[in-house]
């Protein structure tokens, strides 16, 4: 069954006195429940673009993205923070963890805002803690930690709340390659203990290497056949 | 705990210098609205009361076209039966003439005041503060209060031998002689070189009029702002042969001085909160915006728009409240103690009415209803003011915000 499905999807940046910038060209793909996929393709060829459309943080020109069935494209505001809130997770590459919260705040920020109350928040962010080894960094500043550990925060944020998908835009980029490789093993365990499905978006041959399936993208096409 | 109010508490302090610096900026000004409202407050308040004191009544009633010509003959019957006032309320019954003071010196004019003395004595505070001799008896009629100028000027002291003469309601010329019982001290030297009292009978059998017939009653009130109801219920009571005014007629100038520093209280607090909002805006501006790519991680998240204002906004609260907790502690301190120990001001400044000093000493005013009105005004601009920078947060789409460095 497809997660995610995305039809003929454009995306087209018009800025005053610029020309169209086509970011993605007719694309369309269908991720399936559980699925360990990669995005890959150099330097603008759309694979942020792609997952931002995905995870509703962008809008797309012209073509429809679903999530579990549900069409983005006529979503309000809110409702596609809802979306987000309740079927999403994030990764990004700079780990964006909000300093001012501590590691157990920013993993359990989404249940907080999906009303979980606090003493449920904290046993389940501890349980995800104690699942990828940050048991003790439970109240530890970002700022106090390395990048490994932020960016493992960051994941435990992203599946805390068990969201049918999690969208990681090359997650490993600031990590050196050994980390790159645990944080990855980490997911992937997640993948096959849980059934989230992952899509990264990647140039590192390691997680490329790890992917069920890679979907390659030049100039917003897509130049391998999906499956 | 990241719920707004948290989250905004925490993020005014990522940068403890500017948070600090906004907050003395709008704690300052916050201060002087305060301090600069007291003051003037209290200027007006001391106008007024030195107006009490100098025997003026927040409602005065007067016999029926007495005030256009000053005609002693234009008297009023004795109406204080027919008074129905508010509880504290003072009441003097009061005989007018001009004339003239005569004694070996020379002569001045004077205004000669008719009173009965412990109700008067009540009115007009000048009458307690008498630099030598004290208030005839009751019964009295031969004796006289006059003011330190005039008691200068024609040589008078007390037990001093001083002639009135008025004219009579019957046209002709009335005098008699009096005995100097007092010298009273005024503030204001028009009152202390004019104003001669003596005793109400006295001045009826001067001028020729009889029974209790009077030419002014006098009300003060407790509550000033009573005065308004209290004149229309005498309208109401007395009819046409009486004409009744409030002090705001009788001295428009001071009720449009009052409209005018309130004017001019609300202006300054107005461009004080204009020149403080615009920091802060642009303080709040450089915060938030600095952090666009943490607020579309938190769009990514999941936060509604609405709980994005909120964070917004909670910061706003929390630097409101805390310059509002320093401007008005500060605040509140300094225009108590100076309400207790007053401003002396230098007498060519103060403030004149008529050649009157009303203050050199201007003690301000602790209301703190202005307190809370100032708060107030320090929330709403502080809400106003966040508002701005949330709005542009939330303008965004989630990715643009991600992007923005």
């Amino acid at each position: 069954m497809a997660v995610v499905e995305v039809e003929q999807v454009t995306r087209v940046y018009q800025e005053k006195g610029m020309p169209p910038a086509h970011a993605l060209r007719g694309v369309s793909l269908q991720i399936e429940q559980g699925e360990f996929m990669a995005l890959a393709g150099p330097s603008g060829s759309g694979k942020t673009t792609l997952l931002n459309l995905i995870g509703g943080l962008d809008a797309a020109t012209s073509g429809e993205v679903r999530v579990g069935g549900q069409a983005l494209s006529g979503l309000s505001r809110k409702e596609l923070a809802d979306l987000r809130r309740d079927r999403i997770g994030f990764v990004f590459q700079s780990y964006n963890l909000v300093p001012v919260l501590t590691a157990a705040e920013n993993a359990g920020y989404v249940l907080e805002l999906q009303g979980v109350g606090s003493a449920e928040r904290r046993a389940r962010v501890k349980a995800v803690f104690d699942r990828i080894g940050l048991a003790q960094f439970l109240d530890a500043r970002p700022l106090k930690m390395s990048g490994g550990q932020q960016q493992r925060v960051a994941v435990a944020r992203a599946i805390v709340s068990a969201p049918a998908v999690v969208l990681a835009d090359e997650p490993t980029a600031n990590l050196d390659q050994a980390t790159g490789a645990a944080l990855m093993d980490l997911m992937r365990e997640l993948n096959k203990e849980r059934g989230i499905t992952f899509i990264f978006s990647t140039h590192d041959p390691m997680v490329l290497s790890r992917a069920d399936r890679v979907v390659r993208l030049v100039d917003g096409e897509i130049v391998t056949a999906p499956s | 705990m990241s719920g707004p109010l948290s989250l905004g508490w925490r993020n005014i302090w990522r940068n403890r210098r500017r948070t600090l610096i906004s907050m003395s900026a709008i704690g300052v000004g916050l201060l002087l609205v305060i301090f600069y409202s007291g003051m003037v407050g209290g200027m007006i308040g001391e106008a007024k009361n030195q107006l009490d004191d100098a025997g003026m009544g927040h409602v005065e009633v007067f016999a029926s076209g007495y005030r256009l010509r000053r005609e002693v003959g234009r008297t009023m019957p004795d109406v204080r039966a027919q008074l129905h006032l508010p509880p504290g309320a003072q009441v003097g019954t009061r005989v007018l003439a001009r004339g003239l003071a005569t004694s070996a010196r020379g002569n001045e004019p004077v205004q000669v005041f008719g009173v009965e003395w412990a109700e008067e004595a009540q009115l007009s505070a000048h009458l307690r503060k008498l630099t030598s001799g004290a208030l005839p008896a009751a019964g009295d009629d031969r004796g006289v209060l006059i003011g330190e100028p005039l008691a200068e000027r024609l040589a008078l002291k007390v037990g001093s031998k001083v002639r009135l003469m008025v004219q009579r309601a019957d046209n002709e010329m009335g005098a008699d002689l009096f005995r100097v019982r007092g010298v009273y001290h005024s503030i204001a030297p028009a009152i202390g070189q004019r104003q001669v009292y003596v005793s109400a009978a006295s001045a009826r059998a001067l001028i020729g009029i009889e029974g209790a017939a009077a030419h002014q009653v006098v009300v003060q009130l407790e509550d000033p702002a009573q005065a308004d109801a209290v004149a229309g219920g005498l309208r109401a009571a007395l009819g046409d042969r009486v004409e009744v005014l409030t002090w705001a007629e009788l001295l428009p100038v001071l009720k449009r001085m009052e409209a005018l520093t309130d004017n001019v209280v609300f202006a300054m607090a107005f461009f004080v909160y204009l020149l403080v909002g615009l920091g802060v805006l642009n303080t709040m501006l450089m915060s938030v915006l600095e952090r666009t790519r943490e607020f579309g991680v938190l769009m990514a998240l999941g936060t509604r728009p609405s709980r994005i204002i909120q964070v917004v906004l909670a910061e706003s609260f929390w630097i409101a409240t805390l310059s509002v907790v320093l401007g008005s502690v500060l605040g509140s301190l300094l225009t108590w103690q100076f309400s207790r120990t007053g401003l002396r001001v230098n007498p060519a400044e103060s403030l004149q009415l008529g050649g009157m000093i009303i203050s050199t000493l201007v003690k301000t005013r602790f209301n703190p209803l202005d307190i809370l009105e100032a708060t107030a005004f320090v929330y709403a601009m502080a809400l106003v003011v966040g508002l701005y920078p949330a709005s542009r947060i939330t303008r965004l789409q989630p990715a643009e915000a991600l992007r923005r460095t």
